[in-house]
């Protein structure tokens, strides 16, 4: 896995890009939110577009992500998410926990 | 054991995380030769870094002496993926369900639930000298 970063009007958005099933590539994801927080910045939008598969490694490194910032008063939302991590988030009902957009464009703007 | 060992339909590796992307790469080898459609692939990779990840930590708990095996079996009907490790086993009745609300949030224990969810089935054998072998069974499309 790849990870680029940007930011677009104050909102960080991490690009993965990949797969996303542990080990030491994972990890690029984790330490990144991580990192955010520690910087203060706490409004982070992940594109999934270019993310091939994650398994529950990557769910797992979300929710993480997603914790860490409410814990911290920020968010996390997800944009461009595929059709097959679209079907993990369903089967495993975090669905109901992240929010995602269809384009990062619109993502970014709902922080407003 | 410190390095991996491919043979055939067989691939022996470490018990390190690392090795999770080698893993990926055999089995995406392997299958892309049957032209099973994108999704299916999906299902299949995701499934065995899951059982494979599973065998690493909790089966052999990262022993560097432990190693994971892995063997694809082709059939005409569908594939099957046996991941065997060498560690003590699990109750599989005591495994929490992810999808309560009180586990929802947790960052882990939700690997065996998504596999039951790709795979067509999983099989758990737990040899009576110790080790275990997840069996992942995919049947493939427009055949009986």
């Amino acid at each position: 896995m790849k990870l680029t970063t940007r930011e677009d009007k104050g909102i960080v958005i991490l690009e993965p890009k990949g797969k996303i099933m542990g080990g030491p590539d994972a990890t690029l994801l984790h330490d990144k939110l991580h990192e955010l927080i520690t910087q203060g910045k706490k409004k982070v939008v992940i594109d999934l577009a270019k993310v091939d598969w994650m398994n529950s490694t990557g769910l797992g490194i979300l929710i993480s992500g997603l914790t860490t910032m409410r814990n911290n008063g920020g968010e996390l939302k997800l944009a461009n998410v595929t059709e097959k991590i679209q079907s993990l988030l369903t089967i495993t009902k975090l669905i109901t926990v992240f929010e995602t957009f269809d384009s990062v464009d619109q993502a970014v703007a709902s922080f407003k | 054991m410190k390095k991996v060992i491919r043979k055939n339909n067989q691939i022996i590796i470490p018990s390190s995380q690392i090795y999770l992307a080698r893993v990926d790469s055999f089995v995406e080898g392997k299958l892309k030769k049957l032209k099973l459609d994108k999704n299916q692939l999906a299902d299949l990779a995701i499934s065995v870094t899951e059982a494979v990840n599973n065998a690493i930590v909790h089966g052999n708990k990262k022993d560097p002496e432990k190693k994971v095996t892995l063997r694809l079996i082709c059939e005409k009907s569908c594939i099957c993926i046996e991941v065997e490790d060498e560690g003590k086993g699990f109750d599989l009745n005591s495994l929490p369900c992810p999808i309560t609300e009180e586990n929802l949030l947790k960052e882990v224990g939700r690997g065996i639930f998504i596999v039951r969810s790709l795979m067509d089935k999983v099989d758990f054998i737990f040899k009576p000298d110790g080790g275990t072998i997840v069996r992942l069974t995919k049947y493939l499309k427009n055949k009986e």
